[in-house]
């Protein structure tokens, strides 16, 4: 929609300039300069000596360990928000503003606080500490403990995304669909799912940003042992504190890299669910009743 | 199949919705449920698909109990009065909806459902859509759709919630008429919810008057109209002229010796009498029994000649026919009398009650 033509709106041109350039570099300062700074630290030491960091066994244990926990936590974070985003979208009940409440918490928590949580309630002292440790199964300073934490913060992503959504489709396609016969598996399969699958994915690609990205929570309750629990971030606090530049930059670099093609991924999807909600606000053409005699 | 419906009642928190409410539907009829919005309309529509559960109450379907079938179980064809299409589907898909999630063995083969759902898309002459979505049909076609997917089922009550509600009068009074024709020829009882009373006087067989949850009147769109049951079922079926025997005393009189009721029904109490606007005549000179009322405006409408006239501060609403009105020439500032041709005298008691039973 053009507003140019609209004379009220119009604010004098050095006005834009002055708006447009302030913008613009901000944007450079604080998004993209520090994007290039990355880049380039990565690379002062030449091509071979990125490689060289990257290919470290504990970069490569580090990359790897970030992959597995976000593709883990990727199930799980489709089941539940779906869940959620359904409960709260279809169904009135007793404490669903509560649960609207909760499905924020991770956003509100503090990521450190969220860490030393889940350290109080699996750590030795804790309250099921000494049970896990009874039956020999290691929650804190290992892998499930990083695993839990990861679902913790990045649960509400999906969730948030879906309830707007579904609450704005209501439950009327649903309805339609048992009212033709549909088991509730095949109205979820056949209806739902393909109406929500673009704010699905949106949501997912977000919390497997944030999984991958996750910093604080997971330093807690990691234990930070190289080459088992430390995953990209933490590698590349390690390193930094080590003075090695250039290593932890091209780690750094590895997770710029995830963000890019997050961000390029987020980007397509966002077009695809303009382009559909386009098409369903589409002005619908003057109404034809054919002659029906 | 008939629809049986005996004393049931659904509350949302305190707000009572439906208020023991007994229907019965006879197989093969159209029947509108009309009422202003809330008056509980839609949740009885949707208590008979099966997607709200009644408090209390029994629905039956063809004399067998059906109050506790899961809404896919009750065999029913439900319309929504926003369409509710699949959107992701195209409009053979959305059709064939119903007939590709039965149960293996009862899912008819792909050829079948093919010739089935064209045969549908003939029926409600769509089928040159078939390959469209449904964001690329207007408000008629997609109602059209809806009406056609809900048929693939072979329903044996269908039901519709406002399904022209959406739509613009000059596609609305053609899909009326249409799906008038549309039940006559598929043999099925239908059941449509309306807040529109010309639309349930020219489509229904019979008409249920409801408001706050309770069924005012039931009846042949003719009996509902001329005969109302109650002073709600007068005023909202069209407009009404509304006189106090405290204010218009004469007329509570009029009234008695026109509509015959016995006497001591309104020398009882307080009594209001309904007159609707075309039962009036407009006579020059005194008439006895009649009226006094000064001309305040006249409006020609369309066929009819409106005039207002005022009586004790009061407004009184008269149409008359063209001829009429030429004859008499009437003019702001006249005298007249008016006369009821026909008057209905309701008590005020019963009016506070609002115990106008169901009922034929």
């Amino acid at each position: 929609m053009s507003t140019s033509s609209r004379l009220a709106n119009s604010e004098p041109r050095w006005l834009r300039r002055v708006l447009i350039g302030t913008g613009l570099g901000f944007l450079f300062l604080f998004l993209a300069l520090p994007l290039l700074a990355v880049f380039a630290e990565a690379f002062n030491g030449g091509w071979s000596a990125y490689i060289e960091a990257l290919k470290h066994p504990e970069a490569l244990s580090a990359i790897g360990l970030t992959l597995f926990i976000a593709v883990f936590v990727l199930p799980f974070n489709i089941l539940a928000g779906i869940a959620a985003a359904w409960t709260i979208a279809k169904f009135d009940f007793r404490g669903k503003s509560l649960l609207i409440t909760l499905i924020d918490l991770p956003f509100a928590v503090s990521p450190v606080v969220v860490g030393l949580v889940f350290l109080l309630i699996f750590g030795a002292q804790g309250a099921f500490g000494p049970w896990f440790a009874a039956h020999d199964i290691k929650v804190v300073f290992a892998l499930p403990g990083m695993i839990i934490v990861t679902l913790f913060i990045t649960f509400s992503f999906v969730a948030r995304e879906l309830i707007p959504l579904m609450q704005a489709q209501g439950r009327d396609e649903e309805e339609a669909a048992i009212s033709l016969g549909a088991s509730g598996w095949k109205m979820f399969f056949r209806v739902t799912l393909p109406n929500i699958k673009w704010g699905l994915l949106y949501g997912v690609i977000l919390a497997n940003a944030r999984a991958m990205g996750e910093f604080g929570a997971v330093s807690v309750v990691s234990g930070h042992i190289r080459g088992e629990t430390n995953t990209l971030p933490l590698h590349v606090e390690i390193l930094y504190n080590e003075y090695n530049a250039v290593g932890a930059f091209a780690a750094a670099s590895v997770l710029a890299l995830l963000a890019l093609v997050t961000l390029v991924a987020k980007t397509i999807v966002e077009w695809q669910m303009r382009k559909e909600t386009e098409m369903l606000d589409a002005a619908l053409p003057p109404e034809a009743v054919r002659n029906q005699e | 199949m008939s629809i049986e419906i005996c004393g049931v009642g659904k509350r949302f928190g305190s707000f009572v919705a439906l208020d023991t409410i007994d229907l019965h539907i006879p197989t093969g009829e159209l029947v509108a449920l009309l009422g202003p919005s809330g008056c509980g309309k839609t949740t009885l529509l949707r208590i008979i698909a099966g997607m709200e559960t009644a408090d209390a109450g029994h629905v039956k379907f063809a004399g067998e109990e059906a109050t506790h079938l899961h809404a896919r179980e009750r065999k029913v064809g439900f319309v929504f009065q926003h369409y509710a299409l699949f959107r992701h589907l195209s409009v053979f898909e959305n059709v064939a909806f119903g007939l590709r999630v039965k149960p293996k063995r009862e899912r008819p083969a792909e050829g079948e459902i093919r010739r089935r759902v064209i045969d549908l898309l003939k029926l409600v002459q769509l089928d040159w859509l078939a390959e469209r979505y449904p964001s690329q049909l207007s408000g008629g076609q997609r109602q059209r759709i809806a009406l056609a997917r809900a048929l693939a089922v072979e329903p044996k009550v269908l039901l519709l919630d406002e399904p022209f509600g959406a739509l613009d009068t000059k596609v609305r009074k053609e899909l009326r008429r249409w799906l008038r024709r549309l039940h006559d020829e598929m043999h099925i009882s239908s059941v449509f919810v309306t807040h529109d009373q010309e639309e349930a006087l020219e489509v229904a067989d019979r008409v249920v008057v409801m408001n706050h949850g309770r069924v005012e009147q039931i009846g042949t769109p003719d009996e509902v109209y001329s005969n109302p049951a109650s002073p709600f079922v007068y005023q909202f079926l069209g407009n009404v002229n509304v006189f106090h025997n405290r204010v218009h005393g004469k007329w509570a009189d009029v009234g008695r010796d026109v509509a015959g009721d016995d006497p001591d029904k309104t020398a009882a109490g307080e009594a209001m009498a309904f007159v609707r606007p075309h039962d009036i005549d407009i006579e020059h000179k005194p008439l006895p029994g009649g009226l006094e009322a000064l001309v305040q405006d006249v409006h020609a409408i369309g066929p009819l000649v409106r005039v207002e006239l005022a009586h004790a501060s009061e407004l009184i609403e008269v149409e008359l026919t063209r001829e009429r009105a030429t004859v008499l020439n009437l003019a702001r500032g006249q005298t007249v009398w008016l006369k009821p041709r026909q008057i209905k005298v309701f008590k005020v008691l019963e009016m506070a009650l609002e115990e106008c039973g169901s009922g034929i």
